[in-house]
């Protein structure tokens, strides 16, 4: 039955994700109710509640925070980020990536309309996500049950199809992308980038109130104008029925393109944006430093996307130096009757938050998971380069294995080193900038700290690709980050025990910014990831390529 | 002449899945074996073992007297491979491939390296994945023999070729026999190893059935010959002759098919007798040689030597 049309093979091909997906996103946004519900015991932890969120109100807008469905919403405001991974890779993938692997010349040469095909992926596509809505809103709707939520079944359901409605938006902007990229990782890369300008847009009217007509310019804006969860603020069907109309129009003229273009070729650009035709020749290029080896090569792969997570990291770091630097003043008095605030922050920062250096820890504990998801990226290549066949002729040269192994790896660790680098020249830059005092060996041990937890990643990664394939490898490395951060991030909140704590990398990362590094837990960790490198170098020196 | 390749029960299975079994042969320096198999017959199993991109469940592989697994990294320094499906960095162009695959093997000789460009008039500057099957086909021919390796081990090599390129590289192959480099060739194309090779070996289900030299496999090779006649003709007339397997009478009456082994002498002058509109030959393909020639027997245990 699941193989009787492109419909239904595509949705087949996407049980998974609905499944996994619309779960682990579900939790995302649970997992906040369960530890707000122990913060909103008494009137007074409410209101420290509302004023911990006004901090944070350049992330989301504050609407019944000291609720279960508000706090939920609130918190998710920047993950939303999060929820849109998996619909923009679909659609960068859902033509793009079937002409890449040159499936689709099969599928178009059945007696079947290009449009046909596209829109039945396409309709594939939008059932995935309602589906992962409907999965998100029943788990929130258990959730607002189990924790006192104050919204109801329908509420909880809608809160879902808006998600899948700004993930449609999302997707449609990828699948119109992908008519004018060769391949689909250019196409996917462009509209993360695009989804991150559309979060700032979004974030613009809450920092400059005059600022309000930029957002209007971003769909998360009209995602942001409904919250079921609130039901006093309600969904704004209006909205909801503009990213509808919105994800119609990029997906139909992603289709109308795709049904007018040649099938492995893209959109022609005008003349003024086509890059120069090479010419043709038969020369070699000998003196390109990026071929002489294993390291070298992997490094140059990996450059770019390197320069677009160092670029990101070191961003987010110096903006949250100048951000917190403009908050200098309000700062203490605005935590000074919130115990509970501080507390809050106390457990995540490690210092006092009327301190800028402690309220800095507090956010500065991200830098770290986003140097481990970068990690994730690059052991998936490396996993799906063994998996794809591109390391046979490269171990059939005359390297051992062992140097291929490594020199990847190397690559990946010199990867880390420049994001910690720059990331810590970008936040030291920034606070002289801004004049914000931060101590130095401090803000070293808390940008550099975080490239032995990217290398436990990778580490934990190689090993398990010696075993595992690529999804499933890049799978658990991302259910390994998603647990540490809830156990981190959480724990402290509902009061898990120290041994549970302890079962987190973060956890020894510690809170450099105010108590510098922890020598002893950063060596631990080179040492568990060393420990974990050597037992997967020897797997892979003993094991079968590809299979 | 000394033995360059040699296998002893090479065994390799996936799991509960066959591989191939008890493979045993040997391949002398200079010569030119050809590796024929229908597909997943075990013949990319077999070069992925000599490669040591697979370990051995049992049984052993040498190559220059060299073990396969345990000394890989001296046998990987004599061999020039080509994968049955290349998949290299598709954001490479074929340039940077080639000087890439150098600087790993190191000592390669560029001038000889651009000879090899010339040779197949190899567009360097476009990137990989802009090749077409048969410009892909060339970036790894070029790297497989541009350290002039002492053993090529090649993995249907010619699958995507034109014509043209596909002679050049026979005569590649040729040249590399005249220097007295050993070549190890797989192929699913019978009259590509008829053309190139000296010797061949056969393998189907995993198991080595036959061994021998080119002459050996051409006296198993069968024919199709179809002569349509102006007026009807009794078939009984060629089911006897000498070289004919097979006879059947065409549907409308006026013609023969006849599955032959062997001269069609015979044939000809029986046809001669009667007023013959046309006449055609048709080489099978080697899926059906072996449908025909295995139908009924199951593999040897051991492979076969005629040779």
């Amino acid at each position: 039955m699941w193989l009787s049309s492109v419909f239904l093979k595509t949705l087949r091909d996407y049980r998974i994700p609905i499944v996994g997906w619309g779960i682990g996103m579900g939790l995302v946004v649970v997992s906040p109710m369960a530890s707000v519900a122990t913060l909103l015991t008494t009137p007074q932890a409410r209101e420290q509640l509302v004023s911990l969120a006004a901090t944070f109100a350049w992330n989301a807008d504050v609407v019944a925070v000291d609720t279960i469905g508000g706090y939920a919403t609130f918190k998710i405001g920047v993950f939303i980020f999060l929820t849109a991974v998996w619909p923009l890779l679909a659609a960068s993938r859902m033509l793009r990536g079937e002409e890449d692997r040159g499936s689709l010349d099969l599928l178009l040469s059945l007696p079947r309309s290009r449009l046909a095909v596209a829109l039945e992926k396409l309709a594939a596509l939008w059932t995935a996500l309602l589906a992962m809505g409907l999965l998100i809103g029943l788990l929130v709707f258990a959730g607002g049950r189990q924790f006192g939520g104050d919204f109801g079944f329908a509420d909880a359901l809608l809160f879902g199809v808006n998600l899948a409605l700004v993930c449609a938006v999302i997707g449609g902007v990828a699948l119109l992308i992908s008519q004018f990229t060769q391949e689909r990782g250019p196409a996917a890369g462009w509209t993360a980038g695009l989804l991150l300008i559309f979060i700032v847009l979004d974030m613009v009217r809450r920092v400059i109130p005059s600022g309000g007509w930029l957002s209007r310019l971003s769909p998360i804006y009209y995602y942001n104008l409904s919250k079921p969860l609130v039901p006093s603020y309600g969904a704004s069907v209006g909205a909801m029925l503009f990213l509808l109309a919105l994800a119609v129009v990029l997906s139909g003229a992603a289709v109308w393109l795709f049904a007018r273009r040649d099938v492995g070729g893209t959109v022609p650009l005008p003349r003024w944006l086509r890059l120069p035709e090479r010419p043709a020749t038969r020369a070699l290029p000998v003196g390109d430093w990026s071929l002489r080896s294993v390291y070298a090569r992997s490094l140059g792969t990996i450059a770019l996307p390197t320069l677009w997570w160092t670029l990101g990291i070191a961003g987010f770091a110096a903006w949250i130096v100048v951000a917190v630097q403009q908050m200098e003043t309000r700062l203490p008095a605005l935590l000074s009757g919130s115990p509970t605030v501080s507390h809050l922050i106390k457990n995540i920062g490690g210092g006092d938050a009327s301190l800028n250096a402690g309220f800095l820890s507090a956010i500065f504990v991200l830098l770290p998971l986003f140097l481990m998801a970068f990690a994730v990226t690059q052991v998936n290549g490396w996993s799906a380069d063994e998996q794809d066949g591109r390391l046979d002729l490269v171990l059939a040269a005359p390297q051992p294995r062992l140097t291929v192994l490594l020199g990847r790896f190397a690559a990946i660790a010199s990867a880390t080193v420049v994001v910690g680098l720059v990331t810590l020249l970008a936040s030291a830059g920034a606070a002289a900038a801004t004049g914000l005092t931060l101590d130095a060996g401090n803000l070293a041990a808390a940008t550099l700290g975080m490239i032995p937890l990217g290398l436990l990643t990778a580490a934990i990664g190689y090993l398990a690709s010696g075993w595992l394939r690529t999804a499933a490898d890049t799978g658990l490395l991302s259910f390994l980050l998603l647990i540490w951060f809830f156990i981190s991030f959480i724990g402290p909140e509902l009061a898990w025990p120290e041994a549970t704590l302890r079962l987190s990398p973060f956890y020894y990362y510690g809170t450099p910014l105010l108590n510098g590094l922890q020598l002893t837990s950063m060596l631990g960790i080179i040492a568990v990831a060393a420990v974990a490198l050597s037992l997967g170098a020897l797997r892979f020196v003993r094991k079968d390529i590809g299979v | 002449m000394a033995a360059m390749i040699e296998t002893e029960r090479l065994t390799k299975s996936y799991g509960g899945k066959r591989g191939i079994a008890d493979v045993s042969f040997t391949v002398e320096e200079g010569e030119v074996f050809g590796f024929l198999g229908p597909n997943g017959a075990g013949k990319t199993t077999t070069i992925r073992l000599l490669m040591a991109l697979l370990r051995a469940d049992n049984g052993n592989a040498r190559i220059a007297g060299l073990d396969c697994w345990r000394q890989s990294l001296e046998v990987k320094r004599l061999v020039g491979y080509v994968p049955g499906e290349p998949a290299l960095d598709p954001n490479l162009s074929g340039g940077q491939i080639l000087e890439y695959f150098a600087h790993l093997r190191g000592g390669v000789d560029h001038a000889y390296l651009k000879q090899l460009v010339d040779r197949f008039e190899l567009d360097t500057s476009r990137k990989f994945r802009q090749y077409s099957t048969g410009n892909k086909r060339k970036v790894v021919l070029i790297q497989a023999f541009m350290h002039r390796p002492k053993v090529l081990i090649l993995d249907e090599p010619t699958s995507g070729l034109d014509p043209l390129n596909q002679q050049e590289f026979d005569l590649m192959v040729k040249e590399a026999r005249d220097q007295g480099r050993t070549v190890f060739l797989s192929s699913h194309i019978l009259s590509e190893v008829e053309k190139t090779c000296s010797s061949v070996g056969i393998i189907r289900d995993g198991r080595l059935v036959r061994i021998g030299d080119v002459a050996e496999v051409k006296a198993i090779k069968r024919y199709e010959v179809v002569i349509t006649f102006a007026a009807a003709v009794p078939v009984e007339a060629f089911r006897r002759l000498d070289g004919v397997v097979e006879a059947e009478l065409l549907t409308h009456g006026h013609g023969v098919r006849l599955a032959m082994q062997g001269p069609a002498d015979a044939v000809i002058k029986a046809a001669a007798n009667y007023p013959v509109v046309a006449l055609t030959s048709y080489e099978p393909s080697l899926e059906d040689i072996f449908l025909r020639y295995y139908e009924d027997s199951p593999p040897a245990r051991e492979a076969h030597d005629v040779a």
